[in-house]
């Protein structure tokens, strides 16, 4: 079962890797179905939980809360540090909860796999903190940490990788990570599940808060490019959906806000504030246009326009100078078209430089 | 032809999205001809010509903006680039300096300049052109100024 919720999990990581948001989309819609059936098993399971509480001590501690705890802890940490849970609860609960919501929200199939881990704990030999409703969180806390101490040694190779994640930016290899992440830190998984559970279990108020925190980063539907880098992104992710849109315009801003002050150093803000038609004739300006510069000045036209001023008296517009490719277009028409075309490359990658 | 007119309606929608832009300056479009244009501008002030309203028409050729619009005052002036009876202007920009980059606010503009700052060295008006190179500063002024008023302003009581 939990070999297969793995398999499962890994599917969806792989085809959302590429930019395909068609494939997300649909991902985000099973994921969302996914997630009313996690809901309900929930429900059902914190009835079982419930029934059983009080006589389960945290008996999960040993091997199990390995080294994938210690991962989400330092993720966690990461998590509150970016203020995406300003929970009043200690770090242990925003931490677990935020990474629940980082695996949940990016790649959808965390939900699943947690789905199935679910299904498949079931039995209830594993419900960790169940009795200790008030403590699960700080002992699950303390717990990690031993754990994560212990382990070290054991994998000391996934720890160094997911720092590597951290800092690195490479896709390829957080690909990788994830997936190795979600392998090792499988049993560990749940062990968070059924904190987060006894939580809920403890602090009813709180279930709806948590799950709508849960079902936020699906609503917002888009969640795109996480899974690659959730390191780079978790911050646009978890927090706000707009974020990345944003983050593109203003990539995007700067460039146009120098290329318009260029332009309107070079020639006022008349004729380049309008770069998209031609300021004689007022035609739409086409690529090849837009990359022909024909005089030094700046001032762009059209080719058709420039073509009418060279036969007419071949002066600028802009400066009134005279174009200075005028007598080799006057020889041969054929070089002179490589020319100036040549010359206004030139120019506008100066420009753009 | 077609680009004169594209180019000419690109000006009047420009006209008509800033007219308040400039309130020395009103460009209105023939109805039925678009190049045919007539402007109203103001005396600019510390002239002779302060208080008036000029009238200018324009007559826009078809290989405008390549060409230069032809520009003359319907309102009679007292200047020495400004024919006296024709009201034809004497201005660089309107003849050889002309560049398809101006528009027809920006030669409205041009000739508000040229009432501020004659040119006697080239006169259409002799007389204008002449007062001036002799150094009768008033008494152009003073000639200046009753055409202004005669001519350029509403007529009181």
């Amino acid at each position: 079962m939990v070999s297969d919720s793995i398999i499962n999990a890994s599917i969806p990581v792989a085809s959302s890797n590429p930019k395909d948001f068609a494939k997300k989309k649909r991902a985000n819609r099973s994921a969302k179905l996914k997630q009313c059936k996690l809901d309900a098993r929930r429900e059902q399971w914190l009835s079982q939980v419930k029934n059983k509480g009080s006589r389960q001590e945290l008996n999960g501690g040993g091997g199990a809360c390995g080294q994938g705890m210690q991962v989400t802890n330092e993720r966690g940490q990461l998590m509150e540090k970016l203020a995406i849970k300003p929970r009043g609860e200690a770090e242990e609960n925003g931490g677990y909860t935020s990474t629940y919501n980082d695996f949940d929200s990016p790649s959808n199939s965390p939900t699943s796999h947690t789905s199935s881990l679910l299904e498949g704990n079931d039995s209830g030999t594993n419900f960790t903190g169940g009795s200790s409703s008030s403590n699960s969180s700080s002992s699950g806390g303390c717990c990690s940490r031993s754990m994560s101490e212990e382990d070290n040694e054991g994998d000391d190779d996934c720890l160094d990788d997911w720092e590597a994640v951290a800092d690195a930016l490479a896709a390829t290899d957080k690909k990788q990570e994830q997936l190795n992440s979600s392998l090792d830190s499988a049993p560990e998984r749940d062990d968070n599940v059924v904190h987060m559970s006894s939580q809920q279990e403890a602090s009813d108020p709180k279930v709806p808060a948590k799950d709508t925190s849960q079902q936020n980063p699906k609503g917002r539907g888009a969640v795109p490019g996480s899974p690659v880098g959730i390191h780079a992104w978790r911050p646009n992710d978890a927090f706000r959906p707009q974020s990345l849109p944003n983050l593109s315009k203003q990539y995007t801003f700067p460039m146009n806000s120098g290329r318009h002050y260029r332009g309107g150093s070079v020639w006022g803000c008349k004729s380049l504030s309008i770069p998209t038609s031609c300021p004689i004739c007022c035609e739409d300006l086409d690529f090849t246009d837009t990359s022909f510069l024909p005089c030094p000045c700046g001032f762009r036209l059209c080719l058709f326009c420039h073509k009418r001023i060279l036969e007419d008296d071949g002066r600028c517009p802009g400066c009134r100078k005279q174009y200075k490719h005028d007598p080799i277009e006057g020889e041969t028409t054929k070089d002179a078209g490589c020319l100036i075309f040549r010359a206004a490359r030139s120019c506008s990658m100066i420009s753009r430089s | 032809m077609q680009a004169s007119r594209a180019r000419l309606f690109k000006e009047y929608k420009e006209v008509q999205r800033e007219k308040t832009a400039d309130p020395d300056i009103q460009l209105v479009c023939d109805d039925s001809n678009i190049f045919k244009w007539t402007a109203l501008i103001k005396g600019p002030s510390e002239t002779p010509y302060d208080g008036g309203v000029f009238q200018l028409a324009f007559s826009v050729p078809e290989q405008y903006p390549l060409q230069p619009p032809q520009v003359r005052f319907l309102t009679k002036i007292f200047h020495p680039n400004v024919h006296f009876k024709t009201g034809e202007i004497c201005l660089d920009i309107l003849k050889n300096a002309w560049s398809p980059a101006w528009t027809l606010q920006s030669v409205c503009r041009a000739i508000i300049a040229l009432m501020a700052h004659p040119e006697p060295d080239s006169p259409l008006n002799c007389d204008s052109g002449n007062l001036l190179r002799s150094g009768d500063i008033r008494g152009y002024q003073s000639m200046a100024r009753m055409y202004t008023r005669l001519a350029a302003m509403p007529k009181k009581g």
